[in-house]
């Protein structure tokens, strides 16, 4: 596969434009009428809006959709499966059990909610890498030096997913329908809209430290993705690769969704988006791939705010947005893909 | 915001039609059109019927309302045929017996019409209802039939009463039980207009109109006076929020927004257009600036988390400690209950204590409880400690 640097450049800097942009857009919007002006004049309450509302809930988004995205590539790459989404091993159910079980036990406020989901999405991938891990031990000593795939560990989460949602629907149904109910519902939807500068930063540097470990090990993702034998030649212990890659993309997931509650579609539609543009697998993919997420959940949080007079579910737009796009692309790249061949 | 989020849905579908990419012919929509056109027409033919009902059945309540003072006077004769909140006609037999009730308020109207003896099954979590402690505590252990979630159609069978009362949620279990030979009328008292049509229909099937018109009576005694003593004052801004944050308000389409305006106050979520409780921003709620927040009866957070939230900083109601929560001890006042009337006299001594003082809401409480629930309200605690 040749590499096209200078069409790589042109696909990712109008990427990080249009990234900016809506950062920049989403500044601007919300209902608490800021002006520029009085902001620079310092005016108290404007400073404190800006500054502990409408700029966090603008890095959430951008941030967020540009993690969701990557942890998307991450996961369809190690799994060769363009259907593989960060859920697939149990993050946003364990999240979402997470929350539920603190907006029932805990005192429910948005930093024992938020704590509560990012241990609760923890903990049900630790299950499943950890019940993979398990298994492969026994097929080694088994059967020497078989390795057990992303079958195993596939399987591990589709377990632990179940039981998450079990857990979750256990948990509703002890909800009172008239209090509780409705905050573990409204919570699954996913909103943007109660992200306060205290709840933040945390999890904003969990997340850059996941992002940089898995651009770190950029090669080894691409590597995890050919024939294992092939890949174990090329030097990766691919075993451990694999659960370290994906435990990154969890704590990027799962620091997002804690804070945001789950949004749809982003970690799907964005790696998708990125090969299309790039027609690559590799590096420019994934910082593609985040790009794209980040603009998509920036755009939809900015309809999410400002399209009816009350906040609406961001997974709403983020699937809206995306999936035209996606579509566009789909059908407009026929005649490339064939050019390009 | 249903209109936004039908565009929403209409856009969706608009997506996933145009990526059908022309599979479905025009004619090939039409001839489906066409088999469903027997199933729909027949669906709207009942719908038609249901709605001009209903339709009939608000005339005929409202009729009925009117003449309750009338009918007070007079026992009903059995059998009797009523119209329910679902528009189904029913006959009732005899005067009932044994009662079943599916739902809270229908079991705190059954209360208050003097029937708690006549009950012989009610819905679940009756503990967790403070009203019933106070004032039929018998009735707590009584069998439950379950929830409008999950109900429990064997139990409820099993206690062969003479009258089932369920919500309309439940419509759908109604002709099972009817199979079986049971009479049941569905209530839907979900506003103060319906929850005065359920005092009406329970008091007919149960013969105690007399105590349904004085039931019905309280609230307009009560709002006269309330509203001479406020007219002429300032209205200051209110946000009522609900059970599950503070960042979910009620807009003025909610039941809730009539409390405020009884009190003589401004819903600061004037510009909300869903009908249920909408989720707002923090920056929604300051830019809005409200002169008070009110917190729901049954809220999940507490006055303090709303004043102490740093992010609420620069709001009038919190900046000057003008955060209160309706009463809770002994039931919902914000909630369409009859004695919802004592929510708004509330609300009005914390809006104007200095022309409304509160024992106003104070006397009318004690003499609706002693009257209709037999017992006498702890007025000076309010709320029940937080769980």
């Amino acid at each position: 596969m040749k590499m096209y640097p200078n069409t790589k450049a042109a696909k990712f800097f109008p990427a990080l434009a249009l990234l900016a942009a809506a950062g920049l857009l989403s500044l601007l919007v919300g209902k608490y009428p800021l002006s520029l002006a009085k902001l620079l004049a310092g005016d108290e309450m404007q400073t404190q809006v800006f500054l502990t509302l409408r700029l966090p809930r603008s890095l959430m988004a951008v941030l967020g959709g540009f993690a969701l995205g990557a942890a998307g590539y991450v996961f369809q790459t190690v799994f060769c499966n363009p259907l593989a989404a960060p859920d697939m091993i149990g993050v946003s159910s364990g999240a979402s059990a997470g929350a539920a079980f603190a907006i029932l036990f805990l005192s429910g406020s948005p930093l024992a909610v938020t704590a509560s989901s990012f241990l609760g999405g923890l903990l049900a991938v630790g299950i499943a890498l950890g019940l993979a891990s398990a298994v492969r031990g026994q097929y080694f000593s088994g059967r020497g030096t078989y390795s057990a795939g992303n079958g195993t560990i596939v399987l591990a989460g589709i377990a632990v997913h179940s039981l998450a949602q079990t857990i979750l629907m256990i948990l509703k149904l002890t909800a009172d329908p008239e209090r509780q109910l409705a905050s573990i519902e409204y919570w699954i939807m996913g909103s943007l809209s109660a992200i306060t500068l205290r709840q933040i930063p945390f999890y904003c540097a969990v997340c850059v430290a996941g992002l940089t470990g898995i651009f770190l090990l950029h090669r080894q993702i691409v590597l995890l993705s050919v024939e294992e034998s092939e890949a174990r030649m090329l030097g990766v212990p691919v075993g451990k690769m694999r659960l370290l890659v994906l435990f990154l993309a969890t704590l990027t997931v799962a620091s997002v969704i804690s804070v945001t509650g789950v949004i749809s579609f982003i970690g799907l539609l964005a790696p998708h988006i990125a090969r299309l543009l790039t027609r690559d697998n590799r590096l420019p993919a994934l910082a593609l791939s985040g790009l794209m997420g980040g603009f998509l959940l920036t755009l939809a949080d900015i309809l999410a705010r400002s399209a009816a007079s009350a906040e609406l579910p961001v997974s709403i737009f983020t699937s809206l947005l995306g999936a035209p796009f996606l579509l566009y692309l789909i059908l407009n790249g026929k005649g490339d893909r064939n050019h390009d061949g | 915001m249903k209109r936004t989020l039908a565009i929403l849905l209409t856009l969706t579908m608009l997506t996933v039609t145009a990526c059908g990419g022309g599979s479905s012919s025009p004619a090939e929509t039409t001839a489906a059109a066409g088999a469903e056109s027997a199933k729909t027409q027949s669906a709207e033919a009942e719908n038609a019927e249901t709605q001009s009902a209903e339709a009939e059945n608000a005339e005929t309540k409202a009729n009925e309302t009117e003449n309750a003072e009338t009918a007070a006077a007079q026992s009903i004769t059995y059998p009797v045929t009523v119209t329910d909140q679902i528009g189904r006609e029913v006959t009732i037999e005899k005067e009932p017996e044994t009662l079943v009730s599916g739902y809270y308020i229908s079991t705190s109207l059954l209360i208050a019409l003097g029937l708690k003896d006549r009950l012989t099954g009610i819905e679940t979590k009756a503990g967790s209802r403070n009203i019933y402690h106070l004032s039929a505590p018998e009735i707590i252990g009584l069998p439950s039939v379950g929830t409008a979630k999950e109900f429990d159609l064997e139990g409820c069978a099993a206690l062969e009463p003479d009258l089932i009362v369920l919500p309309a949620k439940l419509k759908d279990v109604i002709p099972s039980l009817e199979e079986l030979g049971l009479t049941v009328i569905a209530v839907n008292p979900e506003d103060k207009a319906l929850l005065e049509e359920a005092v009406t229909l329970l008091g007919t099937a149960t013969n105690t109109m007399d105590r349904a018109a004085s039931l019905l009576a309280f609230h307009d005694e009560q709002l006269e006076p309330l509203t001479a003593a406020l007219s002429g004052t300032d209205q200051p801004t209110v946000c009522l929020t609900g059970n599950s944050s503070f960042l979910s308000v009620a807009g003025p389409a909610m039941y809730q927004n009539s409390l405020i305006e009884q009190a003589a106050g401004v819903n600061a979520a004037s510009d909300i257009t869903e009908d249920y409780w909408a989720d707002i921003s923090y920056e929604q709620l300051l830019a809005w600036n409200p002169d008070y927040i009110i917190l729901a009866a049954d809220a999940e957070y507490s006055v303090d988390s709303v004043l102490q939230d740093e992010n609420l900083r620069g709001c009038k109601a919190v900046d000057n400690g003008n955060v209160y929560q309706f009463p809770n001890a002994i039931e919902a006042w914000d909630s369409p209950v009859p004695s919802s009337i004592l929510g708004s006299m509330w609300l009005a001594s914390v809006l104007h204590g200095d022309t409304y003082p509160e024992d106003n809401w104070k006397q009318a409480a004690a003499d609706y409880y002693e009257t209709f629930y037999s017992f006498t309200p702890d007025l000076d605690n309010l709320y029940t400690d937080a769980e």
